[in-house]
């Protein structure tokens, strides 16, 4: 019996949200298939990868990152030769030092660094939050105000505190909006009807359904991303058909297999910065190809590497 | 006169002196001189956004007046009071604009004016996302400056922003408030267009944050009345031009409230308001809900404390329910009836009570809201426990007119009063179910004589006829079931229907649970299933619980029958508190509980039955399910019913006792019937079973083959 090709087809598709402004501005989402199921339909915009930078700055990232950026001194530095690696999409500046629990840096000081990395980079821009509600509330507000006209995406808006960042970003300043929920379709999908009814564009929001490294409960990250898409394409449901948006570098660098120095790992694990990479590019891909729509890295090699191996699919 | 025709002769004497003003500015600058308002990208913001043009000179001006001209029916009708209110409000704009004609600041502090598009995003967030709960508009002056500076004051403590129009502005000046946009009060003007500064806000809100498109006039009235929580409260003697402007704040949906007698317009137009009366009836008239974020009681209360314990050493006095007449209850109440946060102790205070005595105590906490349902009142009671064991220095247990509270010296010491305890449950319920409760009071009576007619002529019966309300309540007495998918975190295809003679498989939400859990948070994991188009009667499938079921599983699953083990049955999560499952010799079915160790007579222990059982997948023969359901008459009603149950554990059959008894007893005829059940103490070995029900008579052994 011959091989008779079948067709997926759904007649819904993912919200195509565009980030940033110019000649540089990045659209996300906008498929009808399933991940890199280019033989069946639409792919849409294609998977996008965006690199991490922190307002810890050089100092904050893992030691064999730090290399890369040998000799910025400043932020816009930073920025700048962030945006210089190949294959990277869009920008993402983690705001981890503002969180009250660390080392609580005011507002005004991140919105500092928040205004140089702008002004330092045409690349699109995604400001993660200080993983503090609160704290959020408050700063990711504010971020959308200094930033209006930027058609950024500001991320990081939880049950907590949809309100005051759906309210800020995706009302008062026009920008996009990161939907964070933990790993359940159903709060995810839940954020999303009342970010809708609070009233945010659909169109204006992304999601983050929850990340995690490969290896570390990683499996129920996945599924979601699965259940979300099947829902989404095959249901036709509006309120998860937006892109989803995945922190990749935040999980993956802490975990001990990125982090062990070769003379404390057990024999045969290798260099660490060889490690670092692997398991960054193992989940990055792993969320691709389960649903996610861009994915944010921190190790430049990462970056090109699963640039180009979206590029080859794509 | 009828209020109409004070609106029209309001709104023709603005027509007119607007008209002059245009002229004599034009006559003065010309009608190409260019008009705007300092710091906005909506031109003249309220003109704009009712008729989507933009005005740049003061020859359009003129052009608008003919526009406004339009909106200025003179019927006797409620659409033409509404819509020469709006005009009069847009009129007002226009002689407002004209101030800034070559004058970049036309008023003086402290008055405000016209207000920038910085300042509204400023503002809107927090009135998008409840911080600033509502807006007062405050015209005119109070009888005293006492008293409207107290109003003012009110409303600031409440988070209000407060705008203030005339008189008041100089009476606040006169009581020392403080005033500016960080203190939530902001002096507008001293005439009264100048409250269109503040309409401006509003206008702009919708075209910033609603997404209002200028000239949607119907929109914009839509948008204001449902998202802006704006009122006005104006002071005595009101003029025609009041009354008109009152008429624009209406239609946007803004409600009157005056401590004149003039005209009432239920809802909307609210006359003879003392000015002490003031704030409550604003907040009330508008449904806007303080939230409340400190509890203004002299100890701590946080869960920390909810496991503390109160030695009898310690104890300062402790209500006893088991030995004096005791009682906690919830009330729903018409809203007349209750005035929100009266808080009332009847008899003596704790500091009364001789020290390490016993008590009685009987709190009633009663509650009214538009949305309110009595079926939430033990919903409330239930959280009580809860509520009570947060406060530090306080020990609850039981419910109903079994409590027993101990409070401890320290908390006594450090201030600690009966009235406290309505001060916590107030808060609680209001923060908790504010969206049903929008009035709460609580009567805290403390002696004895009150506490027994309490206890045995207003809960008794309340709480008898609650009990016979769930027990008569069947399927099909309702019109609608619940869903819940509050497991689907780690079971991502399990859905429970939850029916009234079926609860969740985790024992934990009853249909009256799922019903409060979905009023309360409507986009929650609770969601209403209709039960309109009945597909079998026998196994209990409707084509609208497969449709929900489809749904809320993401299309894991195509149907199920609510009331059978063998076709299509319910799915289980993993939480179940008890599993059926076949018992093929018998003809009947085993039950084991999460409890129960050992092994049942099917060759598995609980954990065994859990594994064919749960991950949201039918297993026909298996079912996962709550310990009230077993005497529920629904419980496998296909397959006959509760006939079919020949064993179950010990403890479990005597929980069950009572009530599956009596629903053998009215399905069958069938007296003691657990006395036919086996348990493990009589054998968990097939064979054996069988001889002990043919020995007891068990009319499992009689019925259908289930297989």
């Amino acid at each position: 019996m011959p091989f008779n090709r079948k067709l997926q087809k759904f007649s819904a598709s993912i919200n195509e949200v565009e980030i940033g402004t110019g000649d540089k501005a990045v659209k996300i989402g906008g498929q009808n298939v399933l991940p890199f199921y280019s033989f069946d339909g639409n792919i849409g915009n294609g998977a996008k990868v965006g690199i991490e930078i922190s307002d810890l700055g050089v100092e904050g990232m893992p030691a064999c990152i730090q290399a890369c950026y040998e000799g910025c001194t400043s932020f816009a530095d930073i920025a700048k030769k962030a945006a210089s690696f190949e294959g990277v999409d869009f920008l993402a500046l983690s705001l981890e030092g503002g969180d009250p629990n660390g080392l609580n840096k005011p507002t005004d000081e991140l919105i500092a660094i928040v205004k140089e990395v702008a002004d330092a980079t045409d690349l699109p821009l995604v400001v993660e939050g200080a993983k503090n509600a609160e704290k959020d509330s408050e700063l990711l507000a504010k971020v959308a105000e200094v930033l209006a006209g930027k058609n950024v995406l500001v991320m990081s808006a939880k049950e907590e505190n949809y309100k005051a960042i759906g309210a800020s970003a995706g009302l008062a300043y026009g920008q996009k909006v990161g939907a964070e929920s933990a790993v359940d379709i159903n709060l995810a999908k839940q954020l999303n009807v009342v970010m809708t009814q609070l009233g945010v564009n659909a169109n204006s929001i992304v999601m983050n359904t929850g990340s995690a490294s490969v290896g570390y409960g990683f499996d129920y990250t996945l599924s979601t991303f699965d259940r979300v898409r099947a829902a989404a394409l095959g249901q036709d449901d509006k309120m998860l058909q937006m892109p989803i948006v995945t922190p990749v570098a935040s999980e993956t660098w802490g975990v001990k297999e990125s982090t062990a120095a070769e003379a404390d790992a057990p024999e045969g694990w290798g260099p660490v910065e060889a490690r670092g990479i692997s398991m960054e590019v193992q989940t990055a891909v792993a969320c691709l190809a389960s649903g996610s729509d861009a994915v944010i890295l921190a190790h430049p090699v990462s970056v090109s590497t699963v640039a180009k191996l979206v590029k080859e699919l794509v | 006169m009828t209020l109409f025709d004070v609106i029209f002769a309001g709104n023709d004497a603005v027509y007119g002196l607007t008209e002059g003003a245009i002229n004599d500015a034009i006559a003065k600058y010309g009608a190409d001189k260019a008009v705007s308002f300092p710091g906005t990208a909506y031109s003249i913001p309220c003109y704009y956004a009712v008729t989507g043009t933009k005005i740049t000179t003061l020859g359009e001006m003129k052009d608008a007046l003919a526009v406004i001209k339009t909106l200025m029916g003179r019927e006797q009708e409620l659409n033409d009071a509404l819509f020469s209110g709006v005009a009069t409000a847009l009129l007002a704009e226009l002689i407002e604009v004209l101030k800034y004609v070559d004058n970049e600041n036309p008023y003086e502090a402290p008055c405000a004016g016209h207000l920038p598009d910085p300042a509204i995003r400023e503002l809107g967030v927090p009135l998008v996302t409840g911080d600033i709960p509502g807006v007062a508009v405050i015209i005119g002056g109070a009888p005293t400056a006492e008293e409207g500076a107290a109003l003012v004051k009110e409303y600031q403590a409440q988070g209000i922003l407060v705008t203030l129009v005339g008189e008041i502005i100089n009476q606040c000046v006169e009581q020392n408030v403080k005033m500016g946009a960080a203190m939530r009060v902001i002096p507008l003007g001293m005439d009264i267009t100048s409250v269109i500064h503040v309409v401006s806000v509003a206008v702009r809100a919708a075209l910033i944050f609603g997404n209002v498109t200028p000239g949607d006039a119907a929109g914009l009235m839509k948008y204001t009345a449902e998202r802006v929580p704006a009122f006005v409260n104006a002071f005595s003697p009101l003029n025609e031009v009041i009354v008109s402007a009152g008429a624009g704040a209406i239609a946007l949906g803004f409600p009157v409230l005056t401590n004149e007698d003039t005209f009432a317009v239920p809802m909307n137009l609210i006359p003879n308001v003392p000015v002490e009366k003031m704030n409550a009836a604003s907040l009330e008239a508008r449904n806007i809900k303080i939230k409340i974020s400190k509890i203004d009681i002299p100890v701590s209360f946080g869960s920390a404390f909810e496991g503390e314990i109160v030695r009898r050493g310690d104890m300062q006095v402790e209500f006893d329910g088991s030995r004096v007449d005791c009682v906690e209850l919830v009330q729903m109440k018409e809203p007349g009836e209750v005035e929100d946060h009266k808080i009332e102790v009847i008899g003596p205070d704790i500091d009364e009570m001789p020290v390490g005595s016993k008590q009685q105590i009987a709190y009633v906490v009663e509650v009214a809201g538009k949305n309110m349902q009595a079926d939430f009142e033990p919903v409330f009671e239930r959280k009580f426990h809860s509520y009570m064991n947060c406060i530090e220095g306080l020990m609850h247990t039981g419910q109903r007119d079994m409590i027993r509270i101990r409070v401890s010296k320290e908390a006594f010491e450090a201030g600690f009063r009966a009235k406290h305890i309505g001060e916590v449950l107030y808060a609680q319920i209001k923060n908790e179910f504010g969206s049903v409760v929008d009035k709460c009071q609580v009567k805290i009576y403390t002696n004895g004589e009150e506490c027994t007619k309490i206890r045995h002529e207003i809960a008794n019966p309340m709480f008898i006829k609650r009990d016979e309300r769930l027990a008569s309540l069947t399927d099909e007495a309702v019109d609608v079931y619940y869903s819940c998918i509050m497991c689907q975190a780690f079971s991502p295809s399990h859905v429970c229907i939850v029916t009234p003679e079926r609860l969740g498989l985790c024992g934990a939400v009853s249909w009256f649970d799922a019903k409060a859990t979905h009023n309360l948070d409507p986009a929650g994991p609770c969601q209403v299933v209709t039960k309109e188009k009945l597909i079998d009667e026998r196994i209990g499938e409707y084509e609208d619980v497969n449709e929900a079921v489809r749904k809320f599983s993401q299309g894991a699953l195509e149907d199920v029958s609510l009331y059978s083990i063998m076709e299509k049955p319910m799915t289980s999560c993993g939480c179940f508190e008890c599993i059926c499952g076949i018992e093929p010799f018998s003809n009947g079915v085993c039950i084991a509980n999460r409890e129960y160790a050992g092994m049942t007579p099917l060759g598995m222990s609980f954990p065994d039955m859990a594994s064919m059982t749960g991950g949201g997948v039918q297993t026909p023969g298996f079912m996962g399910h709550g310990k009230h359901f077993i005497a529920s008459k629904k419980f496998m009603k296909a397959e006959g019913g509760v006939a079919r149950i020949v064993w179950m554990p010990k403890d479990l059959k005597e929980q069950v006792a009572a009530n599956l008894n009596k629903t053998a007893q009215d399905l069958y005829g069938i007296e003691n019937f657990v006395d036919m059940i086996a348990d493990e103490t009589v054998t968990t070995d097939p064979e054996e079973l069988v001889g002990w029900l043919t020995e007891k008579g068990h009319p499992a052994l009689e019925m259908e083959p289930m297989m």
